[in-house]
């Protein structure tokens, strides 16, 4: 491809074409530049044996490198005709034949799986009947999978929302690009910044006016989710989720100069910091209630009411939040190395 | 009677829709510029998902379902091209050829020295 708009670029049609567009200045430029290049001397050399051993070297150099060009080109000819049909045919028949070969054995466990609903299986023991039949009594939540996994299984998701900020730390060293001491950006900053003006879109007015008809309904959406994590299918991770891809959406339509008003490296760690101490700090409690037999003191509520099943709703706040930042500043830092 | 009618529409917009979204991914691997790939591909998030969700929507159970669909519909139309014109201004950006060369499947393949 390269090789063809260069051959494009010398053809007579296309300088003429340069020239009426760029008017005689680039002309002119190329022609003082012609004339004004110094050419090239060679090392200085007295010493004949010297300069023969390197015209040696050199030659036997380009030698290598003949043989190389025609190495690549004998190879790249084969690859280029008779190779790539052998290949592409080949790619297909494996292609057929590895998805053929998926497909039955899929088809195959599906048939040997027990059937949906099933009393028999042993995923049906007594663990699930306890969380089916006693599930809303003893954490409130009408969505059961939001109380297993915020009442039964808390400490598991603790572990997964710490999984997330320790990611989210191990990207922040890699990728992160400090500044100097003196508070002025090191050279990869300005790098990353022209960068980022260059190819990111910035002030869009397509994405800027979708921008601001979609982010506060993405917003209001994950925030739903989150609050109604014990109520309906959804919760913590998922609206977290939902709500870093509305702060992504204004942060790619409006820069980072905008989005920084809201959210900094700084809200990153106290958010995440807060975060995952509450839930740390709240599941302590109630675990340690729960083993020492002591009543919690805090109420159920009645289910279905959207203040209600104890701690499920505070720790999904908690969980949201750690994902909605992590996500966020994943996103940043693959983007330019920072907020 | 009405139910066979709803069954005949919704059938038909199903089935134009996976048609468009079967285009688009023929179109997707098939062609090999940005530009036109993105064609392809814009085509199948917008017309194919349009007729699809049309589809569900005729044949929703009741009411309430039917207008979620309807705003997943304003969604995806909404997010949808925006994101193939971003696709289009990025290699606009990048590539300054862009529109001296219309890259063709039958162009001379590159010689190599």
């Amino acid at each position: 491809m390269s090789k063809r708009r260069s051959d494009w670029e010398s053809r007579p049609q296309a300088r003429i074409r340069k020239w009426y567009r760029e008017g005689f200045l680039a002309l002119d430029n190329e022609i003082i530049d012609h004339l004004t290049r110094t050419t090239p001397q060679p090392p200085y050399t007295e010493d004949r044996l010297v300069a023969q051993q390197e015209e040696m070297a050199s030659r036997q150099h380009e030698r290598t490198l003949a043989l190389e060009r025609l190495d690549q080109h004998n190879v790249l000819a084969w690859a280029r005709t008779r190779g790539r049909k052998a290949i592409s045919r080949f790619y297909v028949v494996l292609a057929l034949a590895l998805s053929a070969l998926m497909i039955f054995f899929l088809l195959e466990t599906v048939a040997l799986m027990p059937r949906f609903g099933d009393p028999a299986t042993p995923g049906a023991n007594i663990v699930s009947e306890r969380y089916i039949t006693k599930g809303l009594e003893e954490t409130g939540a009408v969505n059961i999978v939001a109380g297993m996994i915020l009442d039964y299984r808390a400490f598991d998701t603790l572990g997964e929302s710490t999984v997330l900020f320790i990611a989210a730390s191990a990207v922040l060293i890699l990728l992160r690009i400090d500044r100097n001491k003196d508070g002025s950006p090191v050279q990869e900053l300005i790098a990353a910044e022209s960068d980022d003006r260059h190819y990111e879109p910035r002030n869009d007015r397509i994405l800027q006016g979708s921008a601001m008809i979609l982010t506060p309904i993405i917003l209001l959406y994950g925030i739903y989710i989150i609050l109604n994590g014990h109520l309906s299918p959804g919760g913590g991770f998922s609206g977290g989720a939902i709500i870093s891809a509305g702060l992504i959406l204004y942060l790619s339509a409006f820069g980072f100069e905008k989005a920084g008003r809201f959210f900094t490296n700084k809200t990153f760690t106290w958010v995440s910091f807060f975060s995952l101490m509450f839930y740390a700090l709240a599941k302590a409690y109630s675990f340690y209630c729960g083993a020492n037999g002591i009543p919690s003191g805090i109420p159920l509520g009645t289910p279905g009411a959207i203040l209600s099943s104890g701690l499920i709703m505070p720790l999904n706040i908690a969980v949201g939040m750690v994902v909605a930042c992590t996500m966020y500043i994943f996103y940043a830092l693959f983007r330019k190395g920072g907020l | 009677m009405l139910d066979w009618l709803r069954f005949i529409l919704t059938t038909l917009f199903l089935v134009s829709g996976l048609i468009i979204l079967l285009t688009s991914v023929i179109g997707v691997f098939k062609f090999n510029y940005v530009l036109n790939r993105m064609h392809a591909a814009a085509m199948g998030d917008t017309l194919g998902i349009l007729f699809c969700l049309i589809g569900l929507t005729i044949s929703a159970p009741d009411i309430w379902v039917a207008m979620k669909l309807l705003l997943i519909i304003a969604f995806l139309w909404l997010a949808s091209p925006v994101s193939s014109h971003l696709i289009a201004r990025l290699e606009v950006t990048i590539n300054p050829h862009w529109h001296h060369l219309p890259p063709r499947e039958d162009a001379p393949q590159e010689e190599a020295p």
